[in-house]
């Protein structure tokens, strides 16, 4: 899902070895990436790379495929390992915060030595992993900060609102509550906070503020160019867990650009930790279950060889692999997401497919084929078939048609609608309970198109229905407009005549009012004594709503009550 | 030699006039006039008629001259009245003459010397004389006469009564030039016309024709074959429904079972909690998934099946340590229109299902996007899933191949890595499309065990959907795929037919 440019260079730099675009294709796939695009720009050629798994926010940035690149080709193997120092360095965290955004947890990077490229990655990837994997910020916001210009200890504080700080980008000391309201950033990320008594704000010992997570840093700490050497990472969130693993994968990026990472000590109210901690978490799968589900008839090498790949470190051990795998991960549920990876490693293209022979035998639903039957039938009345949205509206449905919402009209439309809360467009913001006003919605897009037009639609009317699940019931429907000159009842009826007489169903018609229709040339349709749909000439006044100078006629039935099993 | 029946006709009256005008020939034959003009080009061609063409000038009454071939020239109704009067006022002469006919009237009558003209208190007065009474027939009349006879007079026959030029000035008559037709047969005709056998023509073989076995007596009117026609259009069935359709009957074809559900609306638990979808992912949020408004909730199916749902999401199932959340029943409850087919294969899954099996649905499925030529609000997805105690991997792969085989008529495939939040492992298809090139054709998953498992279901199941639409919108010959639920009737009556 998040996808992210990078430069070939930097990544054979990262990898350590060259290749052509079509093997980057091909080496891509290892870090469940899809090459989308390739371009070149200033002598320099970029690739477009499409991550696929929502859930791997380390393979998010150019560090994190060339690392997988460089285990899955065997460059590398087993677990990566990263070295950390402990610092001298503490933040401490207000309790305040509890219910505003509880928990910050950081790190150290010196040396690092980032030219245009590596700096656009990192910035890239902080604004993915919050973007995608932070639920745009909500669950985690990430601030890196020249190190230099912090003097320790740090603390994460509760604030007052009427506080001050220059935000970056900003040459003018803004308080907290304007920066919410005049900074960009303030504005799109303004309502995780906003109605909170107080706002976080990361300061340092003499009160230079670094950020306000999680809107924005400021412009003294938080501008970070290629000439800044050590880093100080904040990652913040409700979810320790998630933020400690946003900080890893972030901190393992820097160390592969030759970073070195220090540990920082976090003082809660309650508990102390230092972070980050990038302790191997472990997992065991059953080799056979991998065997089996593969379908590859692989040793208990081969399975150890791969893992390793995947940066995995694999003890064999009675028909089992225990495995430790890196803290920038935390996708491993389940025996099945270790199983993927060994596919991965092996590689999709180099596995043989073979189609499963079952004994089993294929059936079409018996409705759906009475409805392809009926179908079948209309178009043998010279009738074109056109397939229309269910999505509509409230004033489509019945202002357009001459009716009262909240009336029941036996059914052709009933009283009510199924109405979206959150509609794209109000034009699509509800389903549709009948058809007719879709056909009419189609003749009014046609009005400079040859007459006679004479179309049907067999679709779904979504219903309500307590007594049901979904509290709804989506019924299919025969629909049929006639629209020429001189159209009249008749001709409508003598389809419907034609169609009851192929089902095998007597029907009578009762005269009835219907706003939608001419009084006197309408009717009820009843079957076994139900009303099963409505026909009728369209009233002039619905016509002109819908701008079609032209008569219409036509009718709709329910298709379920004219349905019989088939022998067959 | 091969004659039509016009050219029979024809050349048979021909015969027996010898040499006529063509008009004369006309009437002999009874047929329209370009029909034997046609004949006789034919015959000439044929060398046995001869048509000689001579043009002259001739004069014919305007409109104006028509009328007084009927009522009489103006001189000549004033003169009555004088006759019938002695004197009149010029006012008296409306009687008889048009407005316009009264203005020119006093210098007609004074150049003829038919009446004198004084004023009298003011007023113009008419009074006959000698020469009005005895005033006879002049060229000009005899021209009119004449004209009025013969409808068309040589401009020579009317030269020797009066100048043509003087019938223009009073708009009696006009010039123009027709062209003579004459027709003669040739003695090659005259040796033919005895032999030919002639029979009645008709345009349509009529039923009496049939009944009375005239059929057989008549000679059948040659088309022009290459003429264009009127352009028609049949009833037909809507071309993306009729795509669809015939990926239905293949699918069954293949053995899938085919899954239906009562309604476009599903419960979230559906959509997303019994595929093992955590209630805080990102395509779960607002922006992503419809939510009613009305109805808003719905119900939750069985506990014990609710149940082990809620413990696959909060603690884990099969193995499995779980999303770790609390899991809100409530969340479950809310309605949506179905955001995908797959919710159709976990309640088939819960309901129970064959062993094995292999499944599919067709169906119409709703996402939050603005309608344009590359998205649509809703659209139809085809996936199912295929249960088998053995199933693996390769099987997985083997599917997606046949289908790209069977409905893209793919040679080649390709396979990458992909996610879904309900399948582990997950594949994406690209089939290899002899016109279109590599085209993300399919994706599928094994669905993951913390699913199955709270369905009930023991064994393996690979999860499967294909994307058709943009292989439709080859099919269909079109770019923009808003044509897929196409409102263009234009469109809809031209579009070829799908089979």
């Amino acid at each position: 899902m998040p996808k992210f440019d990078v430069s070939k260079r930097d990544l054979e730099r990262l990898v350590g070895k060259e290749f052509t675009v079509e093997e980057w294709e091909d080496l891509f796939l290892y870090a469940k990436c899809e090459l989308d695009d390739v371009w070149e720009e200033n002598g320099e050629i970029y690739f477009k790379a499409d991550s696929k798994d929502t859930n791997r926010p380390d393979l998010w940035s150019a560090e994190g495929i060339a690392r997988q690149i460089r285990w899955a080709l065997g460059f590398r193997r087993g677990l990566p390992e990263y070295e950390v120092e402990k610092s001298d360095v503490t933040v401490y965290v207000d309790e305040k915060l509890k219910d505003i955004r509880p928990y910050g947890v950081y790190a150290i990077v010196e040396c690092l030595k980032l030219d245009e490229e590596a700096l656009k990655q990192m910035i890239n990837l902080q604004e993915k992993v919050a973007l995608t994997f932070g639920r745009r910020r909500r669950e985690v916001a990430i601030g890196i900060f020249d190190f230099d210009k912090v003097k320790p200890p740090i603390y994460y504080r509760a604030a007052e609102k009427t506080e001050k700080f220059v935000p970056l980008g900003f040459e003018e000391e803004l308080t907290l509550e304007e920066i919410l309201e005049k900074h960009e950033k303030g504005r799109e990320y303004g309502h995780l906070i906003k109605d909170k008594p107080y706002y976080p704000l990361l300061v340092d010992s003499e009160g230079k503020v670094l950020s306000m997570p999680p809107i924005i840093n400021s412009e003294t700490t938080g501008r970070v160019t290629t000439e800044t050497r050590n880093v100080f990472v904040d990652v913040t969130g409700w979810d320790l867990n998630k933020v400690m693993l946003a900080l890893n994968v972030v901190v393992t990026a820097l160390a592969e650009r030759g970073g070195r990472i220090k540990s920082v000590k976090v003082v809660y109210p309650d508990f102390e930790i230092e972070t980050p901690n990038l302790t191997p978490k472990s997992f065991e799968v059953e080799l056979d279950y991998i065997r089996k589900l593969a379908g590859l008839d692989l040793s208990d090498g081969e399975i150890k060889d791969l893992l390793e790949r995947m940066m995995y470190d694999v003890t064999l051990e009675d028909g089992k692999a225990k495995l430790l795998y890196p803290a920038f991960r935390d996708d491993i549920m389940h025996a099945r997401d270790v199983l993927e990876d060994v596919l991965i490693a092996y590689g999709y293209n180099e596995i043989e497919p073979e189609e499963p022979k079952l004994a089993v035998q294929g059936r079409g639903d018996k409705f759906i084929e009475f409805e392809d039957a009926v179908r079948e039938l209309m178009v043998g009345f010279g009738l074109q078939e056109v397939m229309t949205f269910n999505l509509t509206n409230r004033e489509a449905q019945y202002g357009k048609m001459n009716l009262e919402y909240g009336r029941d009209y036996f059914n052709n439309p009933p009283a009510e609608l199924v109405e979206i809360e959150n509609p794209i467009s109000p034009k699509w913001s509800a389903l549709r309970n009948w058809l007719l006003p879709s056909l009419l919605d189609f003749l009014s897009q046609n009005t400079h198109e040859e007459y006679p037009q004479r179309l049907f639609e067999v679709g779904k009317a979504t219903l309500i229905d307590e007594s049901r699940e979904t509290k709804t019931v989506s019924e299919s429907k025969l629909a049929v407009v006639l629209a020429q000159p001189r159209v009249t009842f008749t001709d409508t009826k003598e389809i419907l005549d034609s169609v009851m007489r192929h089902l095998g169903f007597e029907y009578e018609l009762e005269e009835v009012e219907h706003p939608s229709f001419i009084p006197g040339r309408v009717g009820k349709v009843i079957v076994k004594g139900k009303a099963i749909g409505v026909i009728g000439e369209i009233h002039p006044s619905v016509l002109e709503k819908w701008g079609i100078e032209m008569p219409v006629a036509g009718f709709e039935l329910f298709l379920r009550p004219l349905y019989t099993e088939p022998y067959l | 030699m091969e004659l039509s029946y016009q050219e029979k006709l024809t050349l048979i009256k021909l015969n027996e006039l010898k040499r006529a005008k063509f008009e004369e020939l006309v009437k002999a034959t009874g047929l329209e006039q370009v029909a034997v003009m046609r004949a006789v080009l034919g015959l000439q061609a044929k060398g046995l008629a001869k048509l000689h063409e001579r043009s002259e000038k001739v004069v014919k009454l305007t409109e104006t001259g028509k009328k007084y071939a009927e009522i009489g020239l103006p001189e000549w109704r004033a003169l009555k009245l004088l006759r019938e009067r002695g004197k009149v006022t010029l006012d008296d002469l409306r009687e008889v003459l048009s407005d316009d006919e009264l203005k020119p009237i006093v210098g007609l009558l004074r150049k003829e010397g038919w009446a004198s003209v004084r004023k009298e208190d003011g007023k113009l007065i008419l009074e006959i004389t000698e020469k009005g009474l005895e005033a006879e027939e002049r060229p000009i009349d005899r021209a009119l006469k004449l004209l009025a006879e013969k409808n068309v007079v040589p401009v020579k026959e009317i030269e020797k009564l009066i100048p043509v030029k003087e019938l223009k000035r009073r708009k009696i008559g006009e010039e123009e030039t027709v062209t003579e037709r004459t027709v003669e047969i040739t003695p090659a005709g005259e040796e033919l016309a005895p032999k030919v056998e002639l029979k009645r023509e008709v345009s349509v073989l009529t039923p009496e024709l049939i009944k009375s076995g005239k059929w057989r007596e008549v000679e059948f009117r040659r088309f022009d074959i290459k003429a264009p026609v009127r352009r028609i259009y049949p009833g037909k069935k809507q071309p993306y429904r009729a795509f669809l359709d015939k990926i239905r009957r293949r699918l069954i074809e293949m053995g899938f079972i085919e899954m239906t559900v009562d309604s476009l609306i599903e419960t979230q638990f559906w959509n997303f909690d019994a595929l093992f979808q955590p209630q805080n992912h990102p395509a779960r949020e607002w922006t992503d998934t419809y939510q009613l408004k009305y109805p808003k909730s719905g119900f939750l199916p069985e506990e014990e099946l609710v149940e082990r749902v809620k413990t696959a999401h909060e603690r884990g199932l099969a193995g499995s340590r779980g999303w770790g959340y609390v899991w809100s029943p409530e969340r479950a409850m809310l309605l949506m229109p179905r955001a995908h087919g797959t919710a159709l294969s976990g309640r088939q899954l819960a309901k129970g299902v064959e062993i094995p099996g292999k499944y599919f649905t067709i169906q119409r499925v709703f996402r939050p996007d603005v309608l344009d030529r590359t998205h649509l609000i809703e659209f139809n997805q085809i996936d199912g899933f295929v249960v088998g105690e053995e199933l693996n991997f390769r099987h997985l792969l083997g599917i997606l191949k046949r289908f790209a085989v069977e409905i893209a008529g793919a040679k080649k495939v390709k396979f990458l890595p992909d996610y879904y939040p309900f399948t582990e492992p997950s594949v994406q298809m690209s089939a290899y499309h002899p016109e279109l090139g590599w085209v993300e054709f399919g994706g599928a998953g094994i669905f993951r065990e913390e699913m199955t498992k709270a369905l009930g279901i023991e064994v393996p199941v690979i999860a499967w959907g294909i994307g058709i639409d943009r292989l439709a919108m080859f099919k269909l010959g079109i770019d923009d795929i808003r044509y897929l639920f196409s409102y263009d009737l234009r469109w809809l009556r031209e579009a070829k037919l799908v089979w």
